[in-house]
C-alpha cells in the first residue's frame, strides 16, 4: 500500500497533541515525582533522588490494607457478577416478551450518578439507633453492615460493587450469545444433545473470548476503585479498614501533614504496574484465543 | 534492528520531556525558608483595582451565607477598587483539601476561614502564610490604625486569650473570627426524677453516676426514667474534645510545642477503660455511633449532651432549630453546664472556633486589602451579626462590651428564636469562662493527632459494643493501630538546637527495613510474570521465523 | 406433554430470575424518587426509613433549582460536554481511519503506544494536569470551560473502538474509491462514517454519559460557582440545608440530572446496544 506519511500523521495530530499533553506529559511528570524521595508539595523540597518513595509505600501498613481490600473483592465480585450476568444474559437471550424493557432497566445505573447510588445503598445497610435497617428487617437479621465487622463490610462492598457492573457485563454477553452461529446449535439438537451439552460444549467455548475479556477488565475495573468505597464508608476509609490503593493515592495528596505528591506518585505508579501486567495478558491471551476460533 | 531504533526513540522522547517538566523543587538542605515577614506598604492605592478571593466555611446555614454576602457588599462600598469574590465550603477539610492543592501552584486564596492545625501544616512553605505582628502594629493600617476607614477594634480591645490562640513559634498568623466552646446540655427533669440535684458544675463521676442509674428498666423492657424504648444518658458529640479536654484537666500529658506525641500514656489508658466500661452498659455513647446528641436530648431519650455551644440552637425542646418531628418531642426543663469536671473548683474547657488567615501574594496592595478585609470581618458588625446566628462569641471585646450585644444579651428568653434563652446562655458561658479555657499546641501534624485521639475513644466504644474484651494488650494494640492509622510517628519533632536552628527527627524508628508479605509479593511477582512474557514473545518470534 | 411442561417451568423460572433481578435494579432507583419527594423535616425525622410517604412534595425540586444555580449548572454541563464530544469526534475520526487504512512509518510503534495510554489511571495525571491548567489559568473566568473541556477531550479507547469498526468495512469499497480518484478525506467523510454510523453513535452517547456524571475533575479546577457542573452542585445541594445535609433536595437533583441521560438511553438505546457490544473492549 502507498505511504501517506505526511497525511497519516497530521491526521493523527490532534490525537497526539491531546494525548501527549494530557497523558505522556504528566505520566513522565509523575516518574519524576516518583523519584523524588520525600517530595512535600507545599514547602517544595525533596530528600533526595531514589526510590525511597517506592520503599516507603510499600512498607505502609496502610497501603498493605488495600491491595488485600482489592484481591478480596476482585476474588468474590469478577466470578459472581460474570457468572451472574451470564445466567441472566442466557435468560434473556431464551425470551422475546419484555425483552426490551428488561434489558432498559438492567442499563439504568450505567447512567446514574453513582455518588447518589451508593448514598441510597449505604441508607439501606445502615443501622442506627431507632432501626436496624431496611435489608436487616428484611432478612430478619442483626448485623452492622457499614460499622461492624470486617466481613460485614466486605459483603456490602461486593454486593455494591456486583450491583453496579452488571449494567455493561449482561449488555456485552447478550449480544456475545446472540452472536454465537445459530447453525452449531441446530447441528447439535439434530444430534440430540441435552441442553446442558450444548451449554457446555458449545455455547460456552464460543463466548468464552467474552467471559475472558470480562474477568480480565473486572479485575481492572476492581483496582481502580474508591468512590464505591467513598459512597459507603465515608472519607476516612482507612479507620473503616477498607481503603484502596487510589484511596491511598488520595490519602497521600491531601494528608494532615501537606501533599506527599513522591508517595502517591510512587503508590499510582505501582498501580499502574499491576493493571498494565493484567492488561497486557489479557491482549495476549484474547489475540491467541480468537486465532483459533 | 528496527526494535533497537524504536527504543532508543522512546527513550529519547522520554527525556525529552523529563527535561521539560523538570526537578519539581529543590533539596531539602538547600531549601530556602522564609516565615512569612513581609513589610507594611505606606499607603494603600484606592484607585488600583484589587480582586481578592475569600474562602469561607459556613455550618451548611444559610443565615451565616447571608453575613458573609452583606460584610463584602458593606467592605466594597467602603473601598469601591476592591472586589472580593466567595467560596463557600461546609467543612474545614475541603478548605485544606483546596489550599494545599493550590499552594504549590501559588494560586491559594487571599484570605480564608481555617484552624490553628491547618495553618501548621500551610507555614511547612515558605512565606506562604502572611506573618502579622508587624502589621497588627502598624500606626496607619494596623488594628484599629489611623487610616482604616472603618471602625475596626484595636489590639486591646480583642480577646486576649483568643488572640494568643493565633500564634505559632512566637508570632502571630491568623485572627481569631469566632469563637465557642463545648457545654453539657442536660435534662434537668430526668436527673431529678432519679433522686439528684444538679449542680452547678458536675464531675465526671457525677456524669456517670447518674447515666447508670438511667439504665434501669421497667420489666417490659422499656427505661424507667423516660418509659421509651431509647435511652441513651450520655452522648458526647466530639471524642476529639472529649479525650483532649479530659487529659487537659487532669493535667496529663496529650503533645507540646515541638510536635511530641505524649498522649500514649497511663492516664489516657485508665480513662478509655472508664469509658469502656460505660460504653458497654449503653449508658454513654458518641456521634459517630448514634447521632446528633441534641435529637436524642429532643426527644426524651438522652439526659447529657455534650456538644458545642455554637450549636444551642438546636438543644431543648424550644429550640429554634428542630431536626426531630413535633410528635417526637418531649418537653422539659433543659439547663446548660459546663462540660463535665474532675476538679469543679477549677473548671477548664475547650476553646475552639474559626479563624482567618492571609496568604503573602507578590503584590503588597492586595495583601493589604485581604489584611483590611479581615479587619472588617472583626469589626463589630460583622462579629454581632455572624455571633447571633447561632451561640458563637465574638473574639473582640470592643464586640462583647457593646451596646448592641449587650442588648441581646439581657434580652435572653425573650423569645425562642433570636433570643432563645440557652442559646445566649451558652455565648455567656464561654464569655464567663474565658480565663478557663485552653488550647492544644499547634503544630505540623496536630490535626491527625486530634483524629487520633477521638478514633481511641471511637474505637474504646465499638469493641464495648460488641462484646470484646479490654485489657493491657488491647490498649497496646489499639495504640500501636492508631499510631499507625494516623501516621504519629511520622511527625516532625522540633529539638531546639544549641546553634540556634533546629531539627527534625522522627518520634519513634520510621519503616523498618522487612518489607511486609504483600509488598514482597509484588515486588517478586510482578517483574517474575514479565520474565515469563517476554520468554513466551521470544519463543512466539521463534516460532514465527521457523514457519517462515 | 413432560417437555411442555419442563419448557413452562423452565420459563417461568427464568421469567422469576429476571424480575428479582428488575427489582434489585429498580429498588435504590424508587428509593431515590420517593426520598424526593419526602420533605427534607420529614425525611430527617425517619427513625426508621419509610418505604412510601404520606405527604408528598414537590418543594425539593424547587429547591434543587433555588438553593444552587442547577439551571446555570444544567448549560454549563451541556456546553461542557457538547463541546467535549464534538472535540472529541474531530480527533477521533482522523485518528482510527488513520490507524484502520493509512500506511505509514511507524505505525505498529504508534498505536501500541496509544494502547499502553488507555491503561494509564487518572488518578496519576491529575495533579500534573492541574498544575498545567493553573500555570496556563485555565480555571478563571470563562477560559474555566477550556480547562474542563481540553484535557477530557481525547480517550484512546474510542479511537480503538471505531478503528476496528473501520477496519470492518471491506477493502474492496476502498479500493472502488480510489480507483474513482476519491481523496481519502472524502471516502473519509462520504463513506465511512455514514457506514460507521452506529458505532459513532454509541461513542457520543458514552462520552455524554461520561461527560455528564464527570466529578472529579471539575470538582478539582472550577473555583467560581458560576462555572459549576451539576455533579458540583449535587453535592452543593446535598450540603445546603440549615445545619444538617438536605439528602431529599439532593437525590432531586439527581433526579433531574439524570433524566435527560435517560431519555437519550431510550431514544438511542438499539443504536447503543448494537455499538457497544461490536466493540466489546472497554479499559
Amino acid at each position: 500500500m502507498k505511504q501517506n506519511n505526511l497525511k497519516a500523521w497530521l491526521y493523527l495530530l490532534p490525537a497526539i497533541l491531546f494525548l501527549g499533553v494530557f497523558m505522556v506529559y504528566p505520566l513522565v511528570d509523575v516518574c519524576i515525582y516518583a523519584v523524588e524521595e520525600n517530595y512535600a508539595s507545599i514547602a517544595r523540597t525533596y530528600t533526595g533522588i531514589g526510590f525511597g518513595n517506592f520503599r516507603d509505600v510499600l512498607s505502609d501498613k496502610l497501603f498493605i490494607q488495600a491491595p488485600k481490600n482489592t484481591f478480596i473483592l476482585v476474588v468474590i465480585t469478577v466470578p459472581l457478577s460474570t457468572g451472574l450476568s451470564l445466567l441472566i444474559a442466557l435468560g434473556l437471550s431464551s425470551i422475546k416478551t419484555l425483552k426490551k424493557a428488561f434489558q432498559t432497566i438492567y442499563f439504568l445505573p450505567y447512567v446514574t450518578n453513582t455518588l447518589a447510588v451508593g448514598l441510597v445503598f449505604m441508607i439501606l445497610f445502615d443501622k442506627t439507633e431507632y432501626t436496624k435497617g431496611l435489608v436487616n428487617l428484611l432478612l430478619h437479621t442483626d448485623i452492622d453492615f457499614i460499622d461492624g465487622e470486617y466481613w460485614m463490610k466486605m459483603m456490602v462492598t461486593c454486593l455494591y460493587t456486583v450491583w453496579i457492573v452488571m449494567p455493561f457485563k449482561i449488555l456485552i454477553l447478550t449480544s456475545a450469545l446472540a452472536s454465537v452461529n445459530q447453525e452449531y446449535y441446530k447441528a447439535a439438537k439434530v444430534d440430540g444433545a441435552t441442553n446442558s451439552r450444548i451449554f457446555w460444549k458449545i455455547t460456552l467455548p464460543m463466548i468464552s473470548p467474552t467471559m475472558f475479556y470480562l474477568v480480565i477488565t473486572g479485575f481492572i475495573g476492581a483496582f481502580k476503585a474508591y468512590s464505591d468505597e467513598v459512597a459507603l464508608f465515608g472519607t476516612n476509609l482507612n479507620a473503616a479498614g477498607m481503603n484502596t490503593i487510589v484511596g491511598y493515592v488520595y490519602d497521600m495528596l491531601y494528608s494532615d501533614t501537606g501533599g506527599h505528591y513522591g508517595n502517591a506518585a510512587a503508590a499510582a505508579l505501582i498501580l499502574f504496574a499491576i493493571v498494565f501486567t493484567i492488561t497486557y495478558i489479557n491482549l495476549k491471551f484474547s489475540r491467541n484465543k480468537v486465532q483459533y476460533m | 534492528m528496527k526494535t533497537r531504533k524504536t527504543i532508543s526513540l522512546i527513550l529519547m522522547l522520554a527525556l525529552a520531556l523529563a527535561v521539560l517538566s523538570g526537578c519539581h523543587g529543590t533539596l531539602v538542605s538547600k531549601a530556602v525558608t522564609g516565615d512569612g515577614n513581609t513589610d507594611v506598604p505606606e499607603e494603600f492605592d484606592e484607585s488600583k483595582k484589587i480582586e481578592l478571593t475569600f474562602w469561607a466555611k459556613n455550618d451548611t446555614n444559610v443565615v451565616q451565607t447571608a453575613v458573609y454576602t452583606q460584610a463584602i457588599k458593606d467592605f466594597e462600598a467602603i473601598y469601591p477598587n476592591v472586589k472580593i469574590s466567595l467560596r463557600l465550603y461546609a467543612d474545614y477539610s475541603r478548605i485544606y483539601a483546596d489550599v494545599i492543592t493550590n499552594i504549590p501552584t501559588n494560586t491559594p486564596p487571599n484570605v480564608c476561614i481555617t484552624y490553628p492545625d491547618h495553618i501548621a501544616t500551610y507555614m511547612t512553605g515558605s512565606d506562604v502564610v502572611l506573618q502579622l505582628d508587624d502589621w497588627m502594629r502598624d500606626s496607619r493600617y494596623g488594628l484599629g490604625g489611623s487610616e482604616v476607614k472603618f471602625d475596626a477594634p484595636r489590639e486591646e480591645e480583642m480577646v486576649p486569650e483568643f488572640l494568643n490562640e493565633c500564634m505559632l513559634n512566637g508570632h502571630y498568623y491568623a485572627m481569631p473570627y469566632m469563637r465557642s466552646t463545648e457545654a453539657l446540655y442536660v435534662n434537668q427533669d430526668m436527673v431529678e426524677k432519679l433522686g439528684y440535684e444538679l449542680p452547678d458544675v458536675l464531675t465526671w463521676d457525677f456524669v456517670w453516676e447518674v447515666s447508670e442509674k438511667a439504665m434501669e428498666k421497667n420489666e417490659d423492657g422499656s427505661f424507667k426514667v423516660n418509659g421509651q424504648n431509647v435511652m441513651i444518658p450520655f452522648i458526647y458529640k466530639s471524642t476529639d474534645n472529649m479525650m483532649i479536654t479530659m487529659l487537659k484537666q487532669l493535667g496529663a500529658p496529650y503533645s507540646n510545642e515541638n510536635g511530641e506525641v505524649l498522649i500514649f500514656n497511663d492516664t489516657t489508658k485508665s480513662l478509655l477503660e472508664e469509658i469502656y466500661l460505660h460504653a458497654k452498659s449503653r449508658a454513654f455513647s458518641t456521634f459517630a455511633i448514634s447521632s446528633y446528641p441534641g435529637n436524642f436530648l429532643n426527644a426524651g431519650q438522652c439526659i447529657f449532651a455534650v456538644d458545642s455551644t455554637a450549636g444551642a440552637t438546636w438543644m431543648g425542646s424550644e429550640a429554634p432549630m428542630q431536626d426531630i418531628h413535633e410528635d417526637q418531642k418531649v418537653p422539659f426543663k433543659i439547663a446548660l453546664r459546663p462540660v463535665p469536671q474532675f476538679d469543679p473548683e477549677h473548671p477548664q474547657m475547650i476553646s475552639q472556633g474559626p479563624s482567618i488567615c492571609i496568604f503573602n501574594k507578590d503584590d503588597p496592595q492586595e495583601v493589604l486589602a485581604s489584611w483590611l478585609f479581615v479587619q472588617y470581618l472583626v469589626s463589630n458588625s460583622v462579629q454581632l451579626g455572624y455571633a447571633e446566628t447561632e451561640g458563637y462569641l465574638p473574639v473582640t471585646l470592643k464586640a462583647q462590651q457593646s451596646a448592641e450585644y449587650r442588648d441581646y444579651l439581657s434580652r435572653k428568653g425573650e423569645d425562642n428564636t433570636d433570643h432563645y434563652f440557652i442559646k445566649i446562655e451558652a455565648s455567656e458561658l464561654l464569655m464567663n469562662n474565658t480565663a478557663n479555657t485552653f488550647v492544644t499546641p499547634v503544630f505540623n501534624g496536630s490535626a491527625s493527632l486530634r483524629s487520633a485521639a477521638g478514633e481511641m475513644v471511637e474505637n474504646v466504644c465499638k469493641s464495648a459494643r460488641r462484646k470484646q474484651e479490654m485489657n493491657d494488650a488491647a490498649i497496646q494494640k489499639l495504640y500501636q493501630d492508631v499510631r499507625g492509622l494516623y501516621r504519629l510517628n511520622e511527625i516532625e519533632v522540633k529539638q531546639a538546637d544549641p546553634s540556634g536552628g533546629t531539627e527534625a527527627a522522627e518520634q519513634t524508628g520510621g519503616s523498618s527495613g522487612e518489607l511486609p508479605g504483600i509488598s514482597k509479593a509484588l515486588l517478586i511477582g510482578i517483574p517474575a510474570i514479565w520474565v515469563l512474557i517476554i520468554a513466551f514473545e521470544l519463543w512466539e518470534k521463534k516460532k514465527a521465523k521457523r514457519k517462515n | 406433554m413432560n417437555e411442555r411442561i419442563k419448557k413452562t417451568g423452565s420459563k417461568i423460572l427464568i421469567y422469576l430470575l429476571l424480575v428479582i433481578w428488575a427489582f434489585i435494579v429498580l429498588f435504590p432507583f424508587y428509593w431515590m424518587v420517593l426520598t424526593s419527594v419526602k420533605k427534607t423535616s420529614a425525611y430527617n425525622n425517619e427513625t426508621v426509613p419509610q418505604v412510601f410517604t404520606t405527604d408528598p412534595t414537590l418543594e425539593n425540586y424547587i429547591s434543587a433549582f433555588t438553593k444552587v444555580d442547577l439551571g446555570r449548572y444544567f448549560v454549563n454541563t451541556l456546553i461542557f460536554t457538547v463541546a467535549t464530544t464534538a472535540l472529541m469526534m474531530v480527533v477521533t475520526i482522523p485518528a482510527s481511519y488513520a490507524f484502520a487504512r493509512l500506511e505509514f512509518r511507524g505505525k505498529t510503534l504508534l498505536f501500541s503506544l496509544f494502547l499502553s495510554l488507555m491503561m494509564i489511571p487518572t488518578e496519576l495525571v491529575i495533579i500534573t494536569n492541574y498544575v498545567t491548567v493553573v500555570n496556563l489559568e485555565l480555571n478563571r473566568g470563562i477560559k474555566t470551560y477550556l480547562g474542563l473541556i481540553l484535557p477530557s477531550v481525547t480517550s484512546v479507547f474510542y479511537i480503538y473502538l471505531l478503528k476496528e469498526n473501520f477496519e470492518a468495512v471491506p477493502d474492496e469499497l476502498y479500493k472502488a474509491a480510489k480507483v474513482d480518484g476519491t481523496g481519502d478525506l472524502k471516502f473519509l467523510l462520504k463513506v465511512m462514517v455514514p457506514i460507521c454510523q452506529p458505532t459513532i453513535v454509541t461513542i457520543v452517547i458514552l462520552k455524554v454519559i461520561e461527560c455528564w456524571n464527570s466529578y472529579v475533575w471539575p470538582r478539582l479546577i472550577t473555583r467560581e460557582p458560576e462555572y459549576f457542573l451539576v455533579s458540583n452542585g449535587i453535592q452543593t445541594i446535598r450540603e445546603s440545608g440549615f445545619g444538617r445535609q438536605d439528602i431529599p433536595a439532593m437525590m432531586a437533583a439527581v433526579v433531574v440530572v439524570s433524566v435527560p441521560l435517560i431519555v437519550l438511553f431510550l431514544v438511542f438505546r438499539d443504536k447503543i446496544m448494537a455499538g457497544v457490544s461490536r466493540g466489546g473492549t472497554k479499559g
